[in-house]
């Protein structure tokens, strides 16, 4: 501690703080992973984690993302990565995909969105 | 595919100028252009910057030689900007139509203008695309497999709306419109902005039982008043349009700049409850979002 003499004006001496090492500026960042989680119906909870470049969802024996329902069609919809987002697209399903509750034929996902197939709902967690 | 099917997808839906940035990411940034696939036929309202991202689009999902059906709904820079940027335009492959009022060529030759050597390295002349004027036959042309329908709108040096019909659908792309101007009592919606408010017939007809409006709305009721004559409307106002013309699904789109995801978000929610108070359950609303393509 820095001494302070009885009576200076002087309240606060510099105590020429030191920063030991200063931390690089630009560097590479680790990549956070794309995820998408069952928040409601079959499958509450569990998360899959997105890498390829495509996945087939649906309910069918063959399909890389399974949703075990009866609500989901065989191959609902597919997703696509381009240029680091996933676009979600529906497979001709017999109940469609809904993204945040509007029916929608193909949409480049978000941060937060919800999918919903069948009774299947999904939210999209987006990574970097 | 089916040839009778009817495809929208958005690539632009902000107004005024682009506004990139994590408060614009959920809807986008990009200004106004909007896909019409009809069958085969693809049709492009607007160029604003969303353009140049179709460009990229079809570049990479197609080698045939693409023809483009472009109509403007007039020339101020967020409805121009993206056509110096759109990659197709110099391709010596691609045929691009712009569209325009019979006897009046004055969009091909703003489209055009922008591209002189004080404003864009690439002159018009020099882009590799076959690009031709083409007219309205009065209110209507037919642009491929699908017909056109053009109307007039309220705002600042003119604009136009357009109504697409394919295959017993139809799409109608209606953005810089000032309602508010048109209504049949101005000053009630200020008194009694909760009260339906009431449209010329007039105004009713170019939307009537569409299957999906796409309308500018860029003003919550609360911003308007400071914006009286701007050339926008207020969203509520675009509800009661659709409502009283009986279209299936409104897009809210050209939002303002000053407008966040989330700002959007409530502009979008106090429409859909405006909606259900005043009776009109079957309307669905929603906010145009860039990258979501629509099925008709």
């Amino acid at each position: 501690m820095p001494r302070r003499s009885p009576g200076s004006t002087q309240d606060f001496e510099d105590v020429h703080t030191r920063v030991a090492t200063r931390v690089r500026g630009l560097r590479p960042r680790p990549e956070r992973p794309h995820l998408l989680e069952v928040v409601d119906g079959p499958g509450k909870g569990t998360r899959f984690r997105l890498e390829a470049a495509l996945y087939e969802m649906g309910r069918g024996a063959n399909v890389s993302l399974q949703l075990d329902s009866d609500e989901v069609s065989r191959l609902h919809a597919r997703l696509t990565r381009a240029d680091g987002e996933y676009t979600v697209e529906d497979a001709h399903s017999r109940n469609g995909v809904l993204l945040n509750g509007l029916r929608v034929h193909a949409a480049v996902l978000r941060d937060g969105d919800e999918l919903q197939l069948g009774d299947v709902v999904l939210k999209y967690l987006e990574g970097t | 595919m089916s040839s009778e099917d009817l495809f929208v997808r958005f690539w632009g839906v902000r107004g005024s100028i682009p506004t990139p940035g994590p408060r614009t990411r959920r809807y986008g940034g990009n200004t106004s252009c909007v896909e019409v696939r009809a069958g085969k036929t693809l049709l492009v309202f607007d160029a604003g910057t969303g353009l140049r991202e179709l460009g990229v689009h079809l570049g990479r999902s197609t080698d045939s030689p693409v023809t483009v059906h472009l109509f403007l709904s007039h020339p101020h820079w967020d409805h121009i900007q993206g056509f110096p940027f759109f990659g197709p335009a110099y391709e010596s492959s691609t045929t691009i139509y712009v569209y325009g009022p019979r006897g009046d060529d004055k969009h091909y030759q703003l489209l055009s203008g922008q591209m002189s050597n004080a404003y864009f390295p690439v002159r018009f002349s020099e882009l590799g695309a076959r690009i031709l004027a083409r007219s309205f036959k009065g209110t209507s042309v037919d642009a491929g497999d699908a017909t056109v329908h053009l109307f007039e709108q309220k705002h600042p040096g003119g604009s136009l709306g357009f109504r697409v019909e394919y295959a017993g659908k139809s799409v109608v792309f209606s953005t810089d419109n000032e309602l508010d101007q048109l209504l049949l009592d101005k000053q009630a919606a200020f008194e009694s902005p909760d009260e339906l408010r009431k449209l010329p017939k007039e105004l009713l007809k170019p939307v009537q039982d569409a299957d999906l409006l796409i309308a500018d709305a860029q003003y919550a009721d609360d911003e308007y008043a400071q914006r009286v004559g701007w050339g926008h409307p207020r969203a509520n106002t675009v509800v009661d349009l659709a409502a009283q013309a009986g279209v299936r699904r409104l897009a809210l789109t050209h939002h303002d700049p000053m407008h966040s995801d989330r700002e959007i978000d409530v502009v979008v929610s106090e429409a859909e409850l405006r909606a259900r108070r005043l009776g009109f359950e079957d309307l669905e609303i929603f906010g145009a979002r860039e990258g979501v393509t629509l099925k008709i």
